[in-house]
This record gives C-alpha cells, sequence and structure tokens, in this order.
C-alpha cells in the first residue's frame, strides 16, 4: 500500500467515523465530536513535533493545555474594574516583588563565588524576598478577592467591548495566540531549567510542571477564580439565542425546512468547526514546511544521531528547547480554543489522563513523526473516547441483557460503563505498540 | 516548657503526619526503583498497580469483616493484605507475560517501555475503577488511636497533645519491616545479589550463568508487593480514591529521583524528604513559632508558607534544586 | 533510525524515565542440545563464519583451537575479527556455518549460560565487573552456577590475587585499573572453568601492571586451564604463546607456536614493526 494510499483510507475512515455519528445518531453529537477532536488534533500536532520529531517526551500535556485556557479567561473576559481599584496594583507590585528576588538570587549565584558568604546571602534573600513579596502580594490578592467574590473576586481580562465583552466578539481568537505565548513562556523557563541538567530530566519536570500549574489555576482566586470557575466567556461566533432572533436566519433555516432551534445549534457548531478547521490546516501545513525545511532535516539528524550533529557544531541543547518551545505552545494554542469552545474555565476538570496521556494516545496511535497522522490520529481517538463514553452504557446493557433484571453483577457492570474508556484507551495504545509500533500512518 | 509544647506540637501536626507519609512514599519510590533498575524504564503504571493491590485487600478486608473476622485492635486489613499482594503479583507477572516480555526480546529500547507503561497505565485504571468503582473508601477498623490527646495530656501534663493514629504506627512499622526484609534480601540472598547484578551490568550477568527471566519475575513479586503495601498503608491512613493513587505518581516519581534513581536507599531517603517538605511547607506554623519565639516576634500570620494545593509544587522544586546540585540525585542513582 | 521500530527511540536520553546501558548481546537461544564430536581438539571454533544480528558477516570461515596445558594467543590488525571470534567461540553471536566443540561435544547450539556449565570461563574486554557489587561479591556472582561450597575456589583465587582478599569488601568500580581486571579473571575463575578465554585482558593498564598480568595469566596456565587469549600487544603476547593464531579480514593468516610467528618476517613486517 502506498503512502498516499494509506493516507487517504485512514482520513476516509476517520471522516466515515464522524458523518456516521451525524447521520445514524445526530449532528449535534457529530459536531462537538468534530470541534474537540479538531482541537485534539492540534494538541497532536503539537506534542508530535516534540516527540516525532526530537524525542522529547513532554508529560506535562495538561499544563501547557491549562495555561492556554487562562489565557482565553485573561484576554477575552471583560475587565472587574471595582477589583483593579482594590488590589490591582498592589498584587503586580507584589509580583514584580517576586520576580525581582528570583532575578537577584540567579545575580548573585552567578557574580559571587562559591562559599558561606554566597549560601548566607542566598539564604537571606530568598527569607527575605519571601516575606516581602507575601506581605504586599496577599494584601493585594485578599483586596481583589473580596469584591463582589459570588460573581467575580478577580482581576477580569482586557476585553473592553461592552458589558460581558459581547462587542469585541474578536477578542477570544486574539486570546488563542496568546494562550500558545504564554505556554511558549512556562516552556522556556521549564525547558531552559529541565534540559539544562547534565542530564535530560525533561519527563519529570514536565510531569511537575503541569501539576503546578494546575495548583496555581485552582488557588489563584484574583486571577482566575480559581476553583470558583469563570463562566460565560465572550463567543467569536453567534450566540444561538441571537440566530434564532434574526430574521435573515429564520427565513433561509425556513427555506432549508429545518427547526430553527437545532438549525442555531448546528450553525454555531458549524462555524466554530470552521474556524478550529482553518487553525488546524495553517499549522498543519507549516508543520509539514517545516519537517521538510533544512530546520526539519536537522532535527531529524539530531533525533537520529546526536553525537553526529554535536560533532557537526549543531547546538542540541538549545534545538530541543527550541522544538520544545513550538510545540508547547501549539498545546497552548489549543487548550486556549478549547476554553473558548466551552465558554469557562474549570481548573478542576484537567486531568491527566484526559489532558496529557490521551495525546499521547492520539499521537502513537495516528504515527509517531508524521504530522497528518497526528492529526488523523487525534481526531479517531476523541472520536472512540466519546463514542465509548456515550455508547459503551448502552452496549453494556444490551450486553448483560441475558443477565436478571436485579442481579448485582448487572448493576455493577452498568454502573462501571464509563470507566470503560480507560480500558479501551489502554488497550488501543498497547495493541498499536504491538502490531504497528510506528502507528496507523508511519513516518516516511 | 514553651519549648516542649512547641515541640510536642510540631510533632503532632507535622513531624508524625510527615513520617507516616514519608514511609508511604519511600515503599511506592521503591518499586519504582527497583523497575527501573532491573527493567530499565520508569513505570507509569505503578499508581494504578498501588491502587489494584489496594481495592482487592479492600475486597478481601470487607469480606473478613463481613463473616466477623477482625484483628481487634489493629486494622483487619492487615490480614487482608497478603490476598492483595498474591493477587497484585499474579495481575502484574501477567501483564509482563502479556505485554513486557514481547519488547525484551525484541530488545526494545527502555523509552518504547515507558510507552507501553503508559498504554498498561490505562487499562490498570480502567480495570480498578471497574472492580471498586470511583468512590472514596474508608477501611480502616480496629482502634483509631495508640495514643489520644488527652492520654498524652494526662501523661505530661503538657499543654500541647500528641495523638499518634493506629494507621500511622502500623505505617511506619510496617515499612521498617519491609524496608529490612529488602535490604537483606538484595544484599544477603543469592538471588537478590543476582539481581544486583542484572541491573549492574546486564551481559556480565549473563556471562555468569545469571537467569534473565528469573530475576525479571522475582523483581515483578517483589514490586507488587511494594505496591500493595504502600498502597494499603496510605489507603489505611488516609481514604482509597482510584485517582489519587494515580496522582501519587509525581511525589513518588520525585522521591525516586531525588534519592537517585535505582538506588533503594535513595528511594527512601528521598521519600522522607519529600514528605517533610511538603508537610512543613503547607502546614501553618503559627503556634509552633508563638511557642518558640519570643512573645515581641510572634508572628500575626498563620505562617503556612505555601497553600495545602501546591504540596506538589513542593516536590518538584525539591527535586530541581537537589538536581541542580546533584544531577545524580542525593545518592549516587542508576544502580542498586 | 533503527529497522526494527521497537528499538526506535528517537534520540530520547530522559534520564528521569529511562535507564541507558542495557544488555546488547545477543546470545544463541536457550534451550539448544550438545551432539557428540569425538576426536576433535579440547576447544575448537571450526571455520566459523557468522556476524552481529542481521548485519554482514566479520568471520569468515575462521578456525581457533587450544589444547589443554597450552596457552594460544589470538593477534591480528583492528577489525580483524580477533574479539568476534571469542564470541562466537562462546556463543555470544550466531555461527551461521561452523561448528564450536569442547572436549568432545558440539556444543554450537548451547547459550553462553549452558557453556558456563560445560565449562568455559569468559573475560570480556569492557565492563566485565560488577562495579557497583564488592570485590567478594563480584567473585560469589562468578560462582552463580555453583550450588557447592566455593570458599576453597575463592581462597585459591584470593592467594593468586593477593590484593584483591585485601579490597575485597570494597566496590570493584573503586578498584584501579589493573585491579579490576584481576577481579575479572578471579570472577571467570570461580566456576573452576576447564577453558578460560580472555578478550585484551591488559587493554587500558600501565606497562608495569602488564607484565604483572601476564605473570598471573601464566600462573593460571600452570595450574592447568587451558587459556584462549585476544592481544593487541602482539609481541608479549607471542612470546608467552604456546599456539597462535594471526587474523586478517576475519580469516586465519597465519597459524603456528608463538616463536614461530615471532621469527615469521611476513608476521614480523605486517603486526610487529619489522
Amino acid at each position: 500500500m502506498t503512502d498516499s494510499l494509506r493516507t487517504g483510507l485512514f482520513t476516509g475512515f476517520v471522516a466515515l467515523l464522524i458523518l456516521g455519528t451525524g447521520f445514524l445518531d445526530n449532528w449535534n453529537l457529530a459536531l462537538v465530536i468534530l470541534n474537540y477532536g479538531l482541537i485534539s488534533a492540534i494538541m497532536a500536532l503539537g506534542v508530535n513535533l516534540q516527540w516525532g520529531l526530537a524525542g522529547l517526551f513532554n508529560v506535562g500535556v495538561m499544563g501547557f493545555v491549562a495555561l492556554g485556557g487562562l489565557a482565553s479567561v485573561l484576554i477575552s473576559m471583560p475587565p472587574v474594574a471595582e477589583a483593579w481599584a482594590a488590589g490591582g496594583g498592589r498584587t503586580l507590585l507584589g509580583l514584580a516583588i517576586g520576580a525581582a528576588v528570583i532575578v537577584g538570587l540567579v545575580a548573585v549565584y552567578k557574580r559571587m563565588t562559591k562559599g558561606r558568604a554566597r549560601n548566607i546571602i542566598l539564604l537571606l534573600l530568598t527569607v527575605a524576598g519571601f516575606f516581602a513579596f507575601r506581605t504586599v502580594f496577599d494584601g493585594g490578592v485578599a483586596a481583589i478577592e473580596s469584591v463582589n467574590p459570588s460573581l467575580t473576586g478577580y482581576l477580569g481580562g482586557l476585553n473592553f467591548g461592552g458589558d460581558a465583552g459581547r462587542d469585541w466578539w474578536w477578542m477570544p481568537i486574539i486570546a488563542w495566540p496568546v494562550g500558545g505565548l504564554l505556554a511558549a513562556g512556562a516552556a522556556w523557563a521549564i525547558g531552559k531549567t529541565a534540559l539544562g541538567l547534565r542530564s535530560d530530566y525533561l519527563a519529570i519536570a514536565t510531569l511537575g510542571i503541569a501539576e503546578i500549574i494546575i495548583a496555581v489555576l485552582k488557588n489563584e482566586n484574583w486571577m482566575s477564580r480559581g476553583v470558583l470557575n469563570v463562566t460565560g466567556l465572550p463567543r467569536p461566533v453567534p450566540y444561538e439565542t441571537d440566530l434564532q432572533a434574526d430574521p435573515g436566519f429564520l427565513s433561509a433555516v425556513q427555506d432549508l425546512g429545518v427547526d430553527p432551534t437545532t438549525a442555531s445549534t448546528i450553525a454555531v457548531k458549524l462555524a466554530y468547526a470552521g474556524l478550529f478547521a482553518v487553525f488546524l490546516v495553517v499549522l498543519l501545513i507549516l508543520a509539514q514546511r517545516a519537517l521538510h525545511s533544512p530546520w526539519g532535516r536537522m532535527m531529524r539528524a539530531i533525533r537520529d544521531n546526536e553525537v553526529a550533529a554535536e560533532a557537526m557544531g549543531k547546538d542540541v541543547t538549545r534545538r530541543h528547547l527550541q522544538i520544545f518551545v513550538i510545540g508547547s505552545a501549539i498545546c497552548g494554542l489549543a487548550g486556549a480554543m478549547m476554553t473558548t469552545l466551552d465558554g469557562q474555565m474549570t481548573p478542576a476538570a484537567y486531568q491527566p489522563l484526559r489532558f496529557t496521556f490521551l495525546v499521547w494516545v492520539m499521537v502513537i496511535v495516528g504515527g509517531s513523526g508524521n504530522n497528518i497522522g497526528a492529526v488523523l490520529g487525534g481526531l479517531l481517538i476523541w472520536w472512540l473516547w466519546v463514542a465509548v463514553g456515550e455508547y459503551g452504557p448502552d452496549l453494556m446493557i444490551w450486553a448483560t441483557s441475558g443477565l436478571h433484571a436485579d442481579s448485582a453483577l448487572k448493576a455493577s457492570l452498568i454502573d462501571s460503563a464509563p470507566q470503560m474508556r480507560f480500558l479501551v484507551m489502554g488497550t488501543v495504545l498497547l495493541l498499536i505498540l504491538r502490531f504497528s509500533p510506528r502507528g496507523i500512518l508511519p513516518e516516511k | 516548657m514553651e519549648f516542649l509544647n512547641g515541640l510536642v506540637f510540631l510533632t503532632n501536626f507535622v513531624i508524625v503526619p510527615a513520617l507516616a507519609y514519608g514511609a508511604q512514599l519511600a515503599i511506592g519510590a521503591l518499586g519504582v526503583t527497583l523497575v527501573y533498575a532491573i527493567l530499565r524504564f520508569s513505570n507509569f503504571a505503578h499508581g494504578d498497580t498501588m491502587a489494584f493491590g489496594t481495592a482487592v485487600t479492600i475486597k478481601v478486608t470487607a469480606v473478613l469483616v463481613g463473616i466477623g473476622v477482625t484483628l481487634g485492635p489493629l486494622p483487619t486489613a492487615l490480614l487482608a493484605l497478603p490476598v492483595g499482594i498474591a493477587a497484585t503479583g499474579l495481575l502484574v507477572l501477567g501483564t509482563d507475560w502479556l505485554v513486557y516480555k514481547f519488547y525484551r526480546v525484541q530488545k526494545a529500547k527502555p523509552v518504547i517501555l515507558v510507552i507501553v507503561s503508559l498504554g498498561v497505565m490505562f487499562v490498570l485504571n480502567g480495570l480498578t475503577r471497574v472492580f471498586i468503582g470511583v468512590r472514596d473508601i474508608q477501611f480502616a477498623d480496629g482502634a483509631r488511636f495508640v495514643i489520644t490527646v488527652q492520654q498524652f495530656k494526662a501523661a505530661t501534663g503538657l499543654d500541647e497533645g500528641l495523638a499518634i493514629r493506629t494507621t500511622q504506627a502500623i505505617t511506619m512499622v510496617t515499612a521498617a519491616i519491609t524496608v529490612a526484609a529488602l535490604f537483606w534480601f538484595l544484599n544477603k540472598t543469592r538471588t537478590g545479589k543476582s539481581m544486583r547484578a542484572f541491573s549492574d551490568n546486564e551481559d556480565l550477568a549473563l556471562l555468569s550463568g545469571i537467569d534473565p527471566d528469573r530475576v525479571v519475575r522475582v523483581t515483578w513479586l517483589i514490586v507488587a508487593a511494594l505496591a500493595t503495601i504502600a498502597g494499603v498503608l496510605y489507603g489505611l491512613d488516609k481514604s482509597f480514591k482510584a485517582f489519587t493513587y494515580f496522582q501519587l505518581l509525581l511525589p513518588i516519581f520525585a522521591a525516586a529521583i531525588v534519592g537517585g534513581i535505582g538506588n533503594p536507599v535513595g528511594a527512601i531517603a528521598g521519600g522522607f524528604l519529600i514528605a517533610f517538605a511538603e508537610v512543613t511547607v503547607t502546614y501553618p506554623l503559627k503556634k509552633v513559632l508563638t511557642y518558640w519565639l519570643p512573645e515581641s516576634m510572634a508572628p500575626e500570620g498563620l505562617v503556612q508558607l505555601l497553600s495545602g494545593d501546591y504540596k506538589f509544587a513542593v516536590s518538584f522544586m525539591i527535586l530541581l534544586i537537589v538536581l541542580l546540585f546533584k544531577p545524580t540525585g542525593l545518592f549516587k542513582g542508576q544502580s542498586i | 533510525m533503527s529497522d526494527n521500530p521497537y528499538q526506535d527511540d528517537r534520540g530520547n536520553k530522559d534520564r528521569s524515565i529511562t535507564k541507558s546501558g542495557g544488555g546488547t548481546a545477543q546470545p544463541v537461544a536457550k534451550g539448544g542440545k550438545t551432539s557428540p564430536a569425538p576426536g576433535t581438539p579440547f576447544l575448537i571454533g571450526d571455520s566459523m563464519t557468522g556476524g552481529y544480528g542481521k548485519g554482514p558477516d566479520i568471520l569468515h570461515g575462521c578456525t581457533i583451537a587450544v589444547e589443554p596445558g597450552e596457552i594460544a594467543v589470538i593477534v591480528g590488525p583492528n577489525g580483524a575479527g580477533k574479539s568476534t571470534a571469542m564470541k562466537a567461540m562462546f556463543g555470544m553471536l550466531d555461527v551461521r556455518s561452523g561448528h564450536v566443540m569442547l572436549d568432545g561435544e558440539d556444543i554450537t547450539a548451547l547459550s553462553p549460560q549452558d557453556r558456563v556449565v560445560k565449562g568455559m570461563g569468559f573475560v570480556p574486554q569492557t565492563h566485565n565487573i560488577f562495579t557497583s557489587m564488592t570485590v567478594e561479591e563480584n567473585l560469589e556472582m562468578g560462582a552463580f552456577i555453583r550450588r557447592d561450597d566455593f570458599r576453597d575456589t575463592m581462597a585459591q583465587i584470593y592467594d593468586l590475587f593477593p590484593i584483591l582478599k585485601e579490597k575485597r569488601l570494597q566496590p570493584a568500580g573503586e578498584l584501579s585499573g589493573g585491579q579490576r581486571q584481576q577481579v575479572a579473571v578471579g570472577r571467570a575463575l570461580m566456576t573452576k572453568p576447564k577453558v578460560l578465554m580472555l578478550d585484551e585482558p591488559t587493554a587500558g593498564v600501565s606497562p608495569i601492571v602488564m607484565d604483572e598480568l601476564f605473570d598471573r595469566i601464566i600462573e593460571v596456565a600452570r595450574t592447568g586451564i587451558p587459556i584462549l587469549m585476544v592481544e593487541q600487544n602482539a609481541r608479549q603476547a607471542l612470546e608467552i604463546a604456546d599456539k597462535a593464531y594471526v587474523l586478517v579480514q576475519g580469516a586465519n593468516a597465519h597459524t603456528g607456536t608463538g616463536k614461530e610467528l615471532l621469527a615469521n618476517p611476513d608476521v614480523r613486517r605486517s603486526f610487529l614493526g619489522g
């Protein structure tokens, strides 16, 4: 089978799954799967750059995705003026103090010679800096969080477009690349540290940073309300209610003979799908061009023979850092898109199995090192994830129909059907690794 | 008196909980470190192996309690523990036979095994959830305390009390026995030494007539025992929830790596270091300082350095600081 | 990129999740049987052809033999297949054609572990000790296949290498190069082998230590154990050799006693610098 035939068949199969869901079940579900699938595909593209092209083991995808989500809040939500007035300046000052202390620590460490004097100064600076930071920062935070805590209690975002930010409907789209930048910044800091150590500790570092990012998001209410969640994020697409009130839309729907409510929900989802698809296609083209550019060839040369590449004067650590930052930025971008699609920011929803390891399954199943494989893997695995959750219980009821109606086994099997997702994902991953270790679309 | 009160307070709220938590992490990290040393990869399924062993133990405990068999003041789970270990042993041997063995024959690179362990992690995670559900389960029975606050206050006449829960005492005793047994096994028995030899130099072990398959089997069995013990101790001390066990992976990995991954002594040191750091940094120390510092310097705030949610951040910061200064961990890693 | 997808690690060398330096040997699989081969030399690799894995042949019909009481030496230029010939005789790689016979038995199909049981002792060129284990534990591991009391053997080895007795509780990785080689030889002697194979025992040690090691090897040979040895240091090796093989490109180029080869003008010109 040629590569292009294989790619074509795989694309057709994934399309069939999603269209089949639409035809056989309902189009709303099919479009929900498609939208989240497109976002998953972007995440898979990011991880595939890191793992496929550079062999970097990033198990902190969740953290970068969540940072993207944070960007959505910080950019697309309207600002809370009272909160800014109450403690905005003080909080930012506190953060500035914290940053200054860290810069100072690094400077002292680098400038002073090794010895007791340096250690003492470092220790004193740490303790003094920490308390100075906490004193200023905590006061500001308390002031912000006391502003109408049930509704706001945080600084809000930068969307000055009207009350709910609806007038500036394009702000969420601005937020997506900003999410990428935020993730890139975090990735740079963590990569600089973890890849700079004498041996490579990226896996544990990313595992840790992801948990830390989630802890910050859950805790720092002044920033994004923590576990109180931010809801009602502005949309880059029309609202269903607005469409249903729009005479132009209604007459168009009437011509098609569809119920306006259903039509409006589908139209909104289609609009999202279009937006996401544009981003995905652009990223995919960029990734493909990068792969076949001199830069991509160099990355593969480093991956396949690091010693030789190093001998030829390539700065391997720097290249690794570069690709780690780019891959994480793509994950951040996808994370921002997802929070916009969700319409809310819920830090407690970020689970490593779903946001880190599932993306890994997508990449490995699709084909490590193959961008198109990763994208299709993302759509396929996402469809499977939803399908098992959606149809699993029905399937279980059908499978256990032979059992007595009030048998305990039957009840527990039906109860546990939602948990089958994990079993299925693990089994798929293990089967692919065993029988098709290069994935469905192997790297050329 | 002030000093003693402060010390007792600190012991009660920081030292004793951290010792128990540290012992649990240490046993967990020992399992991770053994797999790393012998099979050469970090097992992402370890947290879920712990969860599975604990789940089996909980089910058996329920059966035992149901037929009226208990251990008196001790938790019944201790009686069920051997069954849990045996079931987990069968599970990991089965997994090895069905999954990992193929990759050993292929001489697969360790990072491929890491990805394989991600698959095993998903499967075990689903299996455990299907088996026991996702609820929070308390399964500690028997006496709740070895020493209660009142008893302690009455005995010592101090203002502050010290309570030691049965589960904490059991954790420390079991951990001590487990660690002693493991070290005796690794350093004194022929099989244990052959495991160390295999970890040190696979080819030479082969030349010496050491059977790699046997080494791997024994390793998995020990890992199953360690995982189940760690999981049951943690569950007795706190509670059982499948998802929490998965999340223990980070502090356990951090402990193993801080200590020097592949080094059992390091795993134990790392476990306690991480536990103490987490508990100290996230506990409000106001009262201790009020006792210890002169009145004029008594703190106003709670002196809780970081909120409890940041405990993972603490594990991670410790890890980073240690690695910056000692790249192979506290004890030289990569060997047992 | 490797041909085997399971061996493709994409250049990942993340120390927090993977341990480097796994086994590299591709030994003959377990479960092979021997067949009688009477009338052959004590140990012989007879017209061996083979290489590593699916790679090209390195040995081309190479024959090496050693008889009881002898020191046999393999010399030759870099890349001649000296170590490979030795490994082939020990079952560390597949011999595609040819046979290995020991003490009247064809052992070609035996795994290295089974060859140890049959009485072969092998000291690899590098990574030949357990660095994290004590000297004594190294010797114990050498005796792993023995279920009888091996304290006598250990005492004999301590007599042969007194410095090891002194350092017996030290991790072997902390010893000097010459001492490490003694541990390596001692480990191989713990099985009381019927034949000892040494792959460049003097690689990387100073000339004084080298002399001492040669003396020790002669001492071992005097106890009646035949020795087959690969040596880089051709002149010194030929001087102590009862039998010597010169390999070139995986095939026998010259064979004779050590003295004969030392006197052979071809050998002198090519390998001994005139």
